[in-house]
Parts: structure tokens; sequence; C-alpha cells
């Protein structure tokens, strides 16, 4: 059981639970778990089924992807205040990526199905995270348009 | 009286000389002339202007001592009659009552409202001050100087007779100097005295003036008499100094609305209102309206009024001024900037009643001081004269060393070189050519105190002969040359440096500037994305910047192997984390074209100005002087006119194709 | 209300608690305005002038004195119940008054060292303002009220006009009358800056430091002047006793009467 209060500071503390209500903010509490995650950890694993979706807090969480020829690269790291395991917010979804720890770290982990049926029912819950999972995938679509332009290509 | 004439030339050449012990024929003539005359008189332990019925009434022998909060009385060595500054009285009290029936009503019989019909008394004003003229200039702006006019000022301020007395000494508070009003008397006076040792210098201002001077028993003064009260006024000018900037401050203070030490004087502030109320210049009020029971005769009184009130701005559902550091503010930018644009003149005169009368010592020119401070002007260094400056010209250079960075990339240490290469400025480059090889245009991307480095990374023959050179080696290098980082556009301000890949080559002696001048600043970080991780330059320095409390920096690669446990995104993403007000950054980007594209975007949506985006351009260059043409950017040679460039200075030519 | 035109006499009580009826003899004062007043307003209870007992309700209810006895806690509920207006006069009625230092003190060594037989005296711990009670809508302050503010009060009433009651400082009368300031020219102690005006600066006038009775300004800003005084050389004593005059229990000089007395023994009896 965690202090609703401490995760809710938490959350205060990334951009993504900043500027929720504060009843949104303790049914989010109250939908997690503050999970800590060691270096090297996998949290998830690429293509197997989205179950999870998490807020880091602090540390860092790396997207690696399986290049054929390249070996695992990382694409993409997690910021605290970004969210993983968006995908989750869908059912039946698999994960694009895996997340990797890279140092140790906390988040808020809230499972998959728990959240879809909160969403389901609870529409301030919706309204108010949604348009912030948009925003999350949406910065990931222009930092990947961008990467692929190869901003340091000759 | 404003309605005379300036003084021509010859009647202000034209001086007299009344001795100390015949100014009460001057007194006289003024009451004969039917005024009453006005003067400094001591009372209750200060000098205030009051009815004055000879010069045996004049405070002889006295001076004042003020400072913040504090006035006191004490006899000088002599017995001079204006041997003192200005007290807590002002003439505003004389022209501009504080208390004042300015209409009265009746509902019985007849109807209506009257104006009481202004029949000033006949007043004469004796020993009125440079600032206190300057004042009254003021008043008259504010009263008859626009569109609606107050009547009551208007007979008042006519009737009154002026006799100035130029200031022979000064006290702490006074600050005439730096309002340019003071100590020096121009114009505005009927008469005008100046006491020396053993009387007055008297000169007229006006024919009313001249006819009353005609009238004294004064003879003309000697040299040596006419000498002595130019000194004396000179000396107070010295002895005052300049202590409050002026040039710039009412813009200033508009840009420091939210600064912090309003909410601290307001700590102090009691809100009593003496420094409105002592002010010459404050001109607010509030009617007030009496009436008897029945409501059938009602008059309406204006009174002196004060912003400090607590009441003065509020309206039904509110008040616009609700804290004390609201009214605070209101009092100071009224007086020292909002006043120009209402008036066309500061609404200060530099007398210093305010700060003397505050029971609470604030004094305003250390508020000001501390919240809107003179930018030290900004020194902008000038680059030194290149040498080799013409084409084919090269001066020599020993290597020193050879550094790998990256797997393609190596900083060469020069030395053993002309000194005008150290003086060189972070952003500038250097051609520099090896026998057989074309000149090639490098940034220096280090000052040291015997040479420069030049980080080259290898991409075709020259560079790669540069990088392949061993110590020993010489080069021919001609330079410095371009413009280079204006760091001056970031004193005060949040310095962004922006750099990807071999971008950072240009910015290192920047961000070596910038570290440098720390205090400068608010705060100071790097923002570097490159491809890989292994693509990082100055990898140590990284690491010596990143332990260092004077810069923030953040590093990011595009992608990077399982073994990199930093960032992995583009460089825009690092924006995302800017905590500070953007409209106070400035950014100096250096990096492949799109990533300047993608950096630049970046910023201006996040509220960074685009004048206060720096960025160094590169394009092809044969001689790095102006003559070959190469590197033309529309009108621009940007081996002369840049590489560095403010954004806004490019205007249409950035981020446009084919130029 | 009456307005201009109504022939309806207002009805006025004054109403007295815990005070030393100073206020009610600045109204009969009003030697040259009490007849007007007397033929304009039906004054019908009014302990010091008369003995007629008449029921509410009533236009307006002067309240004079502070609330320091237990009956007084239903009797001043009862009057707001009466009254239209409910205007409360003098110190004691708006900020507590001098009694109101008791609130610091230990109440029964306080009773002891002023009645010979405390036994007898039945009083509450606090005395404490009207406003702490019932709602009130207008106050006259000072120690005893001002004439003229009473008149504008009543002019107003029957005028149907707001009343003309400025809540500015004591300086600002006291510089517009060209008064020298005391505190600057001569080091004196003085309550201006944070008392409220409607004395017409009485206190300067004839040279001597204001001492507070028309008590703080709304948002007066106690604490700095507090400071100031004591910068200037004041002992904190002699600042709490400044502070701790008419208007003690009147916020802020209430917070800095506390601060003070926290740094000195309680007082050993009621100080003038
Ligand atoms: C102001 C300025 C500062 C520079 N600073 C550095 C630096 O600090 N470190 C660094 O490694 N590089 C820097 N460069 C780029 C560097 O000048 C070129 O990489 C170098 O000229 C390549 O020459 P090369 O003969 O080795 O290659 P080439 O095979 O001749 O050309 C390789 C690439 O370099 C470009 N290039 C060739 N000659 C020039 C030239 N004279 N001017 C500009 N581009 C040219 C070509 O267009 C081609 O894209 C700078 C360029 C400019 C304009
Ligand atoms: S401010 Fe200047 S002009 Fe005014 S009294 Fe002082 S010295 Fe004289
Ligand atoms: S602001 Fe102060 S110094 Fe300036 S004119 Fe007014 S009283 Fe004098
Ligand atoms: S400073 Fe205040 S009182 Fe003085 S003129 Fe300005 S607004 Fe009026
Ligand atoms: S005189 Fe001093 S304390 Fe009084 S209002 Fe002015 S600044 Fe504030
Ligand atoms: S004497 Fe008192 S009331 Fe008058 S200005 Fe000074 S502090 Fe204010
Ligand atoms: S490099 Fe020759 S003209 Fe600019």
């Amino acid at each position: 059981m965690d202090d609703y209060a401490t995760v809710i500071a938490m959350l205060n503390h990334t951009w993504f639970g900043a500027e929720l209500a504060p009843e949104t903010q303790e049914r989010l509490a109250k939908l997690g778990v503050v999970t800590g995650f060691e270096s090297d950890e996998v949290v998830i694993h690429e293509g197997q089924p989205s179950e999870k979706m998490g807020i880091l807090v602090s540390g860092r969480l790396a997207l690696r992807t399986l290049v054929p020829g390249k070996g695992l690269v990382t694409i993409m790291s997690v910021e605290p205040g970004d969210i993983f395991g968006w995908s989750s917010v869908l059912p039946g979804m698999q994960a694009q990526s895996s997340v990797v720890a890279t140092e140790s770290c906390q988040a808020l982990v809230i499972d998959g199905a728990r959240l879809r049926a909160a969403l389901r029912e609870d529409h301030a819950l919706a309204a108010s995270v949604y348009p912030r999972v948009l925003e999350a995938v949406g910065r990931r679509l222009r930092a990947t348009r961008l990467q692929l332009l190869d901003l340091f290509g000759r | 009286m404003i309605t005379s004439p300036a003084p021509s030339q010859a009647a202000a050449a034209r001086q007299w000389f009344l001795a100390r012990g015949d100014l009460n024929s001057l007194i006289d003539a003024l009451k004969e002339s039917g005024r009453r005359v006005i003067g400094p008189t001591i009372r209750d332990g200060a000098i205030v202007y009051d009815e004055i019925a000879s010069a045996g009434d004049l405070p002889a022998g006295w001076r004042d001592e003020q400072s913040a909060g504090h006035y006191r009385l004490d006899r000088r060595t002599d017995e001079r009659l204006f041997g003192y500054t200005v007290g807590p009285t002002s003439w505003k009290r004389f022209v501009f009552p504080p208390n004042l029936t300015i209409s009265t009503a009746h509902r019985s019989g007849q109807f209506g409202f009257d104006q009481p019909n202004p029949e000033p008394p006949q007043l004469a004003f004796l020993g009125v001050r440079a600032c206190e003229l300057a004042a009254l200039a003021i008043e008259d702006r504010v009263f008859l100087g626009g569109q609606f006019q107050d009547e009551d000022f208007r007979a008042r301020r006519s009737a009154a007779f002026i006799v100035a007395v130029q200031c022979t000494t000064s006290s702490g508070t006074c600050f005439c100097t730096s309002m340019g009003t003071g100590p020096e008397v121009h114009g505005g006076y009927d008469i005008l005295l100046t006491e020396i040792d053993e009387g007055f210098v008297v000169q007229a201002g006006s024919p009313g003036g001249a006819a009353i001077v005609a009238a004294l028993p004064a003879r003309r003064p000697s040299h040596a008499e006419s000498g002595a009260a130019v000194d004396m006024v000179e000396a107070v000018r010295a002895r005052i100094g300049e202590t409050l900037p002026i040039p710039g401050l009412a813009e200033r203070l508009k840009l420091q609305l939210d600064n912090p030490r309003w909410a601290a004087v307001a700590e102090r502030c009691v809100e009593c209102g003496n420094c409105t109320m002592a002010c010459p210049t404050c001109f607010c009020t509030a009617v007030v309206e009496r009436s008897d029971m029945d409501g059938k005769l009602a008059a309406t009184d204006r009174l002196w009024d004060s912003c400090f009130d607590s009441s003065f701005a509020r309206v039904a559902g509110g008040d616009f001024r609700a804290r004390p550091q609201d009214r605070y503010r209101q009092w100071l930018t009224h007086k020292f900037s909002t006043w120009v644009d209402q008036f066309g003149t500061m609404g200060c005169v530099g007398c210093g009643r305010c700060i003397t009368w505050c029971p609470v010592h604030i004094d305003v020119r250390e508020e000001l001081m501390a919240i809107a401070p003179p930018v030290p002007p900004v020194e902008r260094p000038v680059a030194v004269e290149p040498v080799a400056a013409s084409p084919g010209s090269f001066s020599i250079a020993r290597v020193a060393g050879v550094k790998a960075e990256t797997e393609d990339t190596y900083t060469v240490s020069l030395s053993d070189m002309d000194p005008a290469f150290l003086r060189g400025r972070p952003g500038q480059f250097v051609m520099i050519a090896l026998p057989a090889f074309p000149a090639v245009p490098i940034s220096i991307s280090r000052f040291r105190s015997n040479g420069i480095d030049l980080t080259i990374r290898a991409v075709g023959p020259t560079s790669t002969a540069l990088t392949n050179l061993h110590p020993g080696s010489k080069g021919g290098v001609r330079g410095p040359l371009g413009t280079f980082w204006p760091i001056e556009d970031a004193y005060g301000r949040h310095a962004v440096v922006v750099a990807g890949g071999v971008g950072l080559s240009p910015l290192h002696g920047l961000v070596d500037a910038l570290v440098a001048n720390r205090d400068r600043f608010e705060t100071v970080s790097l923002f570097y994305g490159t491809r890989t991780p292994e693509d990082r330059l100055f990898q140590d320095d990284l690491a010596r910047w990143a332990a260092s409390s004077a810069i923030d920096v953040a590093v990011t690669v595009d992608r990077a192997g399982p073994e990199w446990k930093g960032r992995v995104g583009v460089v825009t993403t690092l924006f995302d984390k800017i905590p500070w007000d953007c409209s106070k950054v400035t950014a100096f980007v250096v990096g492949p074209e799109r990533m300047m594209q993608a950096s630049v975007q970046g910023l201006i949506s996040k509220g960074v100005p685009p004048d206060r985006i720096v960025i160094s351009m590169e394009r092809h260059m044969e001689c790095g002087i102006g003559l070959c043409g190469h590197c033309q950017m529309a009108g621009r040679f940007v081996c002369k006119d840049g590489p560095v460039f403010r954004l806004n200075d490019l205007g249409e030519m950035f981020n446009r194709e084919g130029i | 209300m009456a307005t201009i035109g109504s022939t309806a006499r207002p009805r006025v009580a004054v109403a007295k608690f815990a005070s030393c009826d100073g206020c009610q003899l600045t109204i009969l004062d009003l030697e040259d305005q009490l007849l007007e007043i007397v033929s304009r307003f039906d004054i019908v209870e009014f302990p010091e002038a008369t003995s007629r007992r008449s029921p509410g309700p009533y236009d307006i209810v002067f309240v004079e004195g502070s609330i320091s006895a237990p009956e007084h806690y239903d009797q001043i509920k009862e009057l707001r119940k009466q009254a239209r207006i409910l205007v409360t006069i003098g110190a004691c009625a708006s900020s507590g008054g001098i009694q109101a230092l008791r609130n610091w003190a230990d109440h029964d060594a306080f009773r002891a060292a002023v009645y010979e037989h405390p036994e007898w005296v039945e009083s509450l711990a606090t005395a404490t303002p009207v406003s702490d009670h019932v709602k009130v809508d207008a106050e006259l302050r000072g120690c005893p009220i001002d004439g003229s503010q009473l008149l504008e009060l009543l002019t107003a009433v029957l005028v149907g006009r707001r009343p003309q009651i400025r809540d500015e400082a004591v300086c600002r009368e006291c510089k517009r009358k060209g008064i020298v300031c005391m505190v600057v020219a001569r080091g004196e102690a003085c309550m201006g800056p944070v008392t409220t005006s409607g004395c017409d600066a009485l206190c300067p006038t004839y040279g001597r430091g204001c001492f507070g009775c028309f008590g703080p300004r709304a948002g007066a800003n106690a604490a700095s002047w507090s400071r100031g005084l004591q910068k200037a050389g004041r002992p904190p004593e002699e600042v709490w006793r400044l502070f701790a005059g008419f208007t003690a229990y009147a916020e802020p000089f209430r917070s800095v009467v506390t601060e003070l007395g926290a740094k000195k023994p309680a007082p050993a009896g009621p100080r003038r």
C-alpha cells in the first residue's frame, strides 16, 4: 500500500502528472504501484502483449529494438516525466520495443487491464489521460522524424 | 510669474549686490507691491515655508542635516540666511492647496453647482530653490499642459512672485544634479539671489523683478563677488556628485515590474503616504462630499490623496493594486518612468523630501539602484587585424600536438605563431594551407596561452592531410577571420549553447568564455547532440564541464548500443526540459544546417526571441577575406560578415533552399 | 431608511457595554447640532441622556463598549436583531478598548489588582470588540470618537449617501496641515503611520505623538512600524506600550503586542 500523498508528490514532479486535477492524481495514484527498477532490468519485452504503462519518476529507461545486422540499438531514452508502455491503453497491442533500465529508476506502474477498465468507466480520467498519452506519442513521432532526417548527416 | 518672458541676455548679465543687512528692503518692497511674503522660517525643529514679516523671521545662522528618515537643525558658524536646503514644506502647498473647496451645490430654491471664483492670494515666494522651480515647472505641465486645465492652480501660480535662491549648500538627500534640475537656477524666477559672504548677488528675471530690484539700495557687485557667487554653486554640484544614473532608467524600470525587491521594500514601507505628501510634484487628490442634514446644501472638498492608500485604486469588486508592493511600485514607477509617458519629463526633481520624511528610512535612490541598476555599458570587443590577410599569403605556425577526438576528427594544436592569433575571439576561424593543398577554413576551437587549437574532421584531401600532421610540422595560417560570438548578448540572461556533432568545435571557445565570466549570466547550459556516443568531441572537457557547477551539460545521441547509459533522442528533445523563462534565453547554435534549422525552430517555439539566437554558418570558402566570392549568401560574404550571425540579421536567408 | 423628503424620523438607540461613557459624552458635546439631531432622529434609548426605554426595532443602534461580561453575549445578539444599522462607537466597541489588555494577562490577578472585592465582580476573561460577535455595519473610531465623524454618519444616513469616513494614515492629515513630523525632526515616537485618520491629527497638532486611539488602518504594516520605532532607539517596552493602548486588541496591533509582550513579564496591573 503506497502512501498516496507521496505518489501524488511524485506525480507533481512530472509533466505528465503535474497539471492533473487532484481527483485524477488520486485516481492514478490508487491505480498504480510505485515500482523500482535496477540498472539493466528489462521492464517490458519487445513483442510481448502490452500489459503495463508507466510514468517514469526518476532515473532513465532505454527503448531498445533489435536491428538486423546491428544488434540491439537504443532508439530513444525515457526521461523522468515521460511515459512508457503507452500501447497498453489499447487492448491487444504488443510492445513496440523493449524497455530497459539504464540506471536505477522509480516509476508509477499501472496494470494495463486495470487502466483500460478505469479509462472506460471514468470519463474524467480518460479526458485527462488520453491527451497526455497522445502528447507523449506525438513527441516521439516528432523526434523520430527528425532522427530520420539525420540531422548530423552531411 | 509664469507669464513673464525669459530674461534677456542683457537683463541676465545685469547683476547687483545687496548687503545682507539690507534684505529687509526687498521684503518691504514685496509687501508694498501688495503681496504677502512666504519664506523659510523655523517651526517645531524644522525650516518650513510660512508667512514672513521681516528678515528677522528667516533662519539666520542655521543649517539642516538630512538623511533617510532624519532631519535636524544645527547652528552654522556664520549668519547666512539661506544656508540650508529644502525642508518639509514645498511650494505646492501655496499653488495647489492640500484642502480646497472646489464646488458647492444646493437644491433648495435654485438647483445648481457653483464653483468658487478663484480669487488667488497675492503671494511672493522667497527662497525658491532650483529643484523647486523645476517642480513648479512640472506642475505647470500637469495642471496646465494638457487639454483640461486646473483654473485654481493657474490663478495661484500666475499670481505668485518668485524670488529664487541659489543653493550654496546641499544635504545628503539632494540629488538635483542627477535629475538635471539643479543646483544652478536657470530661469523661471522674477528675482534671483545668490548668498555670498557679505550679502547677495541679485539678478532680475522679469520686468516685474527688475522694477523691484531697481528700487533696492543695491550697487554693482565687484568681480570677486560675482565670481564667488558662481563658485559657491559649482562647489555644491561637486559635493552632491551624480548619485543616481538616470539615462535609461525609465525604460529599465518598465522591465522590472516583477522584481522581488518590490515585495521586500513593501515589507518596510508603512504606507503612511508621507513621501507623496512631501513630494513637490505629486498631484493626486480625492474629493470629499459634505452636506447639511437635509442634503440641500452640499460642498465638495479636494484633498491631497496618495497612491499608498489602500482604497486609492479600489472599484466595486476589488482593488487593482491590492498588495502593498503594487502600491509602492506605482509610486516609484510613476515618479521615474510612467510620468515621462504622461508629461514628457520625470516626476521627480531630486529634492530628497520623500527620503528625509519617510519614517522608515526608505531611500528611493537605493531602491532604484537595486531594482533597475544601470546596465554597465557593454564593451563590445573589436576583432584584431588578421595576419596574412591577402590571397596567397600565409603566416607560419608549428604543430605542437595532434589528439584524436573521434575516429575521423583530430585536434591539431598550433603554436609558435603570430600573437595576433591568440587575440582572436571564440567563433572566428583561420584559413589553413599546406604546400600543395588548397587553403580551407577551420574554426578556432580553443585559445591556449601559446597558441590555438583546430579541431578537424577528415572529410577530404586537405582535411585528411591536416589531421595527419605530426608535432613539429608546419602549416600556413591566415587569420583570425570573421565575426565572433556576441557573448554580451547573453549578459544577465540564460546562455544556452546548442551544438550538433562537430559544431561543438567553434563553440568550445565560447563555452570556455561563458564559464570564465559565469557571474555575468543567469545560467549557462550546453545542449549537445551527436549521431552516436562515439561521435562526441572533447569528451574530457564534457566530463569536466558536467562536473562543474558553472554550467549544466546535457548530452543526447540519436542512437546507441546497449552499453550507452545516457540519453537517446534528437537534440531538440533536450529543449522540452528548459525550466526557465525562454524570453530571457540567448542561444548560440552550431551544427549541420539541418540540425540548426530544427534547433532554431524548437527554440523559437519555446519562446526564445529570434534576435537572441546566434548561429554560425558554413559556406564554401577559398579566401576568407571577402575577395574570392565563394561564400556569398545573398548580400553577405559569410567569411567577413559571418560566419557568426544573429538570426534576425540573416532574416529570410536562413533556412531557404538554394541561397 | 429615511431618505430626503420622508417625514418619518429614524429611530436611534444608543447601547452601552463595558466603557467609560466618554463617547456618549461626545454626542452630548455636539451642542450646536444637538437640537438638529434630536429634531430629525427619534432617540429612544440613551442611558446617558434619558431614562426612557423603548423596545426595538431601531433604524440605527450605536453600541459603546466592549463585550466583557457573560450577559453581554445575549444582549449584543438581541440588539443586532433589532438594528437595521449597527454602528460601534469608540475604541472599546470597535476593538475591545483598553480593557482588552486583560486578554493577555492572568484574568484573576488583573481583577484583584483593579477591584477591592474581585469576587463580587462577574466578568469574562476577555474583553472583545463587538465585531467578534455580530456583524457591524460601520465603526466610529477613537477614544473618544470624533464629533464631526458622528455628525457625518448621521447626515449620510439622513441623506442616503455613503458616509465620508476615510481610512488613511494620521500622517496624511498631519502633512496636509503642514505639521513638522516629530519622528523625523525630533526623534519622538508617534503612531500616526499605522493609525487610521479621523481626528484631524489631533495629537500631532499639539506637539504630541499620536497614540493610536483610532486604531489600525486596514492592512497597516504594524510589524514594520514596531521595528522602525525600535530602530530609532525606542526600547521594546515603550513600543509595547504604544501598541498596547486603546486599540491593542485590534489586528495587526494585537500581533505586535503579543510579540513584544512575550519578551517581557506580563503587566502587573492595568496600564494607562
Ligand atoms: C567558417 C568555417 C569553419 C569551419 N570549421 C571547421 C572545423 O573547425 N573543423 C572542420 O573539420 N571543418 C570545418 N569547416 C569545414 C571545412 O572547411 C571543410 O570540411 C574542409 O574545407 C574540407 O576540405 P577537404 O579538402 O578536406 O575536403 P574536400 O574533399 O575538398 O571536401 C569535402 C567537403 O568539404 C567541403 N569543402 C571543401 N572545401 C571547402 C572550403 N574551402 N570551405 C568550406 N567547405 C569546403 C566540400 O564542399 C565537401 O562537402 C569549416 C568551414 C567553414 C566555412
Ligand atoms: S536638491 Fe539641489 S536645488 Fe534642491 S535643495 Fe538640494 S542642492 Fe538645492
Ligand atoms: S520623488 Fe522624492 S526626491 Fe523626487 S521630487 Fe518627489 S520628494 Fe523630491
Ligand atoms: S506617485 Fe502616487 S500620489 Fe504621487 S502623483 Fe503618482 S500616483 Fe499620485
Ligand atoms: S514615506 Fe516611506 S513608509 Fe511612508 S509611504 Fe512613503 S515609502 Fe512608505
Ligand atoms: S508626526 Fe506622526 S502623524 Fe505626523 S507625519 Fe510624523 S509620524 Fe505621521
Ligand atoms: S571566402 Fe572568399 S569571399 Fe568569402
